[in-house]
């Protein structure tokens, strides 16, 4: 199937070629990869990451500060309303009181904790289903961690033998409710009323996508803040009486500066610095705070006074731009470049005139000038010659990428390895796409050297196209997802559609999507569909020697 | 004996009126056949069905009785050829060259190529791009010869040569011709034909005109002479005399006449009398044999078809041409008109 002479031949006749290119495409990419490693040319798109992710920081501060503050003043309209339904709360402790007492005198034993939180769970069950604490402005969940903190915390007392005041005392022969039992009942309140404050901050936390202990730790904070708002409240009084604005910026800005300290704590900066950054975090949410203020008294909604308060700096930007921006912060241009635009175009270009020019001598050009008459005159079947100039061309490809793979693994290495913007599998999968585009070429320009007789058909239908779908590749790259989408003209994308490289997916390789491994499959299969068209017709026509 | 190759009916048309039609022929082994024509007139084609680089469209054409299409390789085993365009693969010299060819050909023993190299007086180290015409075509006629097959096609093969170094490559056809292989080669000098060649076939348009067979015009039993008289009386008186009188000029008192072989000494017995201004000598050639069948052939329906096709393209271009100049006769009268009304 594969004549040596005529492959000798071949290998004789291109290998000037074959090594100008090799050298000269491998001296680019070791440049490129090289050079881009020590430049550092991420520095502006870190800075700008920076500025971004800091503005977050911000936005999540200022967030973190006027929930804060609407917390403070939340706990104190929440206490004060429980405080108003106390009795209500005292009717749980009896009726709690009553089923302990009955279940005992029919069993004739004392109930265990667990035996006691399965009542707990009926009587929670019960008031739930009557609906009885929606007229307390809590929901099923808030209500059920409410009753249940309460009555465990009342249980638990009991089975402690803490001594809890009697409900009621005889004074100058009347009976009247026992205040050290209100007392008692209204710090059990609290108690569950914190328990409730503390779930809910937890679960929030949660939901916005924090870990356990950040949550656990953020939950911890909202507690102690509402217990101070609670504290306060004992001593000042309803809301209607007393301003409570000014105490709970107060708290909340010692709050936010303590936890500021904290989290900072270990991060190696100087105790200055850690102050003056505390500082600077409890300035910012207090001008949140007072943002958020003055909002509401321009009696705004409390969602749109608090997107006020909360904006940073890329919520102030137009969204376009802020799009562009972080987009650009985000963008990774070893990737374009040495992907989109070594692997894609630059790269590419000299192993195409490489294609176009051996694969046009392989076949078309010698017929045109007669030399072919040379090999056929000896017994050597046509289709021997096909398979012998592709494997050729393969060859020479095959060996051209090799050398390729070798040295752009070596530079990755040289700039550092896995530490570089690009690792080790996606440099392979880059030549490995390289190579099999330039398959796909190679078997369309055989096919073209194979069907046409005269050099200059060949040449312009086999070429033609293959540079065609070369520039097609440039100006596609500008309307492509590669190019941050300031300088991107998404109709230039169109181009895409003109050209054969668009199969080779680098977007995806960086993405660490699959989408690459059917294009591949469609590269191949352009490949080898070309290679066996040509090698019938050459097999078929007539050629003038 | 055997016949090595028989071309029937072959036809290859490539639209007006080119290519080859309805060739026939067959070549005995051992025989040297020879095509002779013009530029164009199809003997190129021919080689090529027989090499079956070409598909014929009609007719059949066996090498050894295989067909020459199908079983192309097969018949390269036995068959060598010299292409009439001489362009070499892209490699640095003729030794290269020559040994990638014999590596090709299958021949490891070069013994041969070099005596052809020898007797060729070529210098194969000279670079392939650099080699003159006359040096390509000893390059490619070495790399064909040193196959050593029975048949050998070739194409116009000494075009290029120096006439001394065509000398040497006739007489290396004879050489192999005397080893008993089969040659068919083109040529457009017709004495290169008359020395090597058995049979010669004149292809005009693409059509066989005319086989002829060398040994029979070599031993053809009359003879041509050309006689000049010095007086006219004598030539008058000449005439008078029972010679077939083939070309007579007046002018010049001069006849040429035709006579047996036999009959040569009464010829001169009869001259003897005469007071001559010359007498030569005139051979009939294969050149005047061709140039003889081409005068009867002018009538004949090639030419009329031609010329036909070529008065009809005329007429036709002619017609387009006056209907183009009427319209815009017309147009102009249109316009003229127009003004006048307005």
């Amino acid at each position: 199937m594969i004549s040596k002479a005529l492959f000798s031949q071949s290998c004789k006749a291109n290998w000037i070629k074959w090594l100008t290119v090799t050298i000269a495409t491998c001296a680019m990419l070791a440049i490129v990869i090289i050079v881009l490693g020590n430049l550092g040319i991420n520095d502006i798109r870190d800075s700008l990451k920076n500025i971004f992710v800091q503005a977050d920081q911000e936005s999540t501060l200022k967030e973190n500060a006027v929930d804060s503050y609407d917390l403070y003043l939340s706990s104190i309209n929440g206490y004060e309303s429980l405080e108003k339904n106390i009795n209500f709360i005292i009717v749980l402790n009896s009726t709690f009181d009553t089923q302990v007492n009955q279940i005992e005198a029919d069993t004739g034993k004392t109930l265990t904790r667990e035996e006691r939180a399965v009542i707990i769970n009926q009587i929670t069950d019960g008031i739930i289903s009557s609906g009885m604490l929606a007229s307390l402005g809590l929901d099923d969940v808030t209500a059920r961690v409410f009753i249940t903190s309460y009555l465990t915390q009342y249980s638990d007392d009991e089975l402690n033998g803490v001594k809890i005041p009697p409900a009621t005392i005889e004074v100058e022969g009347q009976i009247i409710t026992n205040p050290e039992y209100i007392t008692y009942i209204k710090n059990l309140m609290k108690g569950a009323f914190l328990e409730v404050i503390y779930n809910n901050a937890y679960l929030d936390y949660i939901n916005k996508g924090y870990n356990e202990q950040e949550s656990l730790n953020a939950a911890d904070t909202a507690k102690e803040l509402s217990n101070d708002a609670i504290e306060n409240y004992k001593i000042n009084g309803s809301p209607s009486i007393y301003d409570y604005k000014t105490d709970a910026r107060n708290a909340v800005n010692l709050v936010m500066k303590n936890e500021t300290i904290e989290s900072l704590q270990n991060s190696g900066m100087t105790d200055e610095e850690i102050e003056q950054y505390a500082v600077s975090s409890k300035v910012i949410s207090n001008t949140a705070i007072s943002t958020y203020q003055l909002w509401l008294e321009e009696g705004v909604t409390v969602e749109e006074a608090k997107s006020h308060a909360t904006e940073s700096i890329s919520d102030q930007l137009d969204t376009k731009v802020a799009e562009a921006l972080s987009e650009l912060g985000n963008m990774d241009i070893y990737g374009l470049i040495i992907g989109s635009i070594f692997y894609r175009i630059a790269g590419l270009l000299l192993p195409m005139v490489f294609v176009i020019m051996v694969s046009n001598n392989l076949l078309a050009g010698q017929v045109d000038s007669g030399s072919m008459a040379y090999v056929l005159s000896t017994p050597t079947k046509r289709r021997t010659v096909t398979t012998t100039q592709m494997a050729y061309l393969l060859f020479a490809l095959f060996s051209m990428f090799a050398l390729l793979t070798v040295v752009s693994v070596i530079s990755v290495w040289v700039v550092g390895g896995n530490a570089f913007a690009i690792n080790y599998g996606e440099i392979l999968l880059f030549n490995a796409g390289a190579f099999l585009t330039m398959f796909a070429i190679a078997g369309y320009c055989f096919m073209c050297s194979a069907i046409f007789n005269r050099t200059k058909y060949s040449l312009s239908i086999g070429g033609g196209l293959t540079i065609f779908s070369l520039v097609c590749t440039i100006l596609g790259l500008f309307g492509s997802a590669v190019v941050p989408s300031a300088m991107r003209i998404s109709a230039m994308n169109f181009f895409n559609y003109l050209s054969i490289i668009t199969f080779f997916d680098t977007v995806s390789i960086l993405g660490g999507t699959l989408t690459y491994l059917w294009k591949f499959g469609v590269l191949a299969a352009i490949g080898i569909i070309t290679f066996i068209i040509g090698v019938f017709r050459f097999d078929k026509k007539d050629l003038p020697l | 004996m055997e016949e090595v190759i028989k071309v029937k009916s072959l036809t290859k048309d490539y639209g007006e009126n080119r290519g080859i039609f309805d060739i026939s022929f067959a070549v005995k082994k051992g025989e040297v056949f020879g095509f002779v024509g013009t530029n164009g007139s199809g003997k190129t084609t021919i080689l090529r069905h027989l090499m079956g680089f070409l598909k014929p469209m009609k007719g059949e054409v066996k090498v050894l009785g295989l067909d020459s299409w199908k079983d192309s390789c097969e018949i390269k085993k036995y068959v060598e050829y010299v292409p009439g365009e001489i362009a070499f693969p892209d490699l640095k010299d003729g030794t290269t060259f020559l040994k990638n060819q014999a590596q090709l050909i299958g021949v490891k023993d070069m013994s041969y190529a070099n005596y052809l190299i020898k007797k060729l007086q070529l210098d194969p180290s000279a670079n392939l791009k650099r080699m003159s015409k006359g040096m390509k075509q000893k390059t490619a006629i070495v790399a064909a010869f040193m196959a050593d097959k029975d048949i050998i096609i070739l194409d116009e093969p000494a075009t290029g040569l120096d006439p001394l170094m065509r000398e040497t490559f006739l007489e290396l056809v004879l050489e192999e011709k005397k080893k008993g292989k089969t040659i068919i080669m083109s040529s457009q000098m017709f004495d290169e034909l008359e020395l090597t060649c058995d049979k010669v076939a004149l292809i005009l348009n693409g059509r066989i005109i005319d086989i002829a067979d060398i040994n029979q015009l070599k031993n053809m039993p009359y003879k041509f002479y050309k006689v000049e008289f010095k007086e006219r009386e004598q030539y008058l008186k000449f005439k008078k005399l029972k010679y077939e009188i083939v070309r007579d000029q007046e002018k010049y008192n001069q006849v040429t006449i035709k006579i047996q072989d036999k009959n040569i000494n009464k010829m001169f017995n009869d001259l003897k009398n005469y007071n001559l201004k010359f007498i030569s000598q005139v051979y009939h050639n294969l050149e005047k044999h061709f140039k003889d069948v081409l005068s009867t052939q002018k009538d004949s329906y090639i030419y009329k078809e031609e010329e036909s096709k070529k008065e009809l393209r005329k007429s036709k271009k002619l017609k387009k041409r006056l209907l183009k100049i009427e319209n815009k006769q017309i147009k102009a009268k249109n316009k003229k008109e127009d003004r006048d009304d307005k």
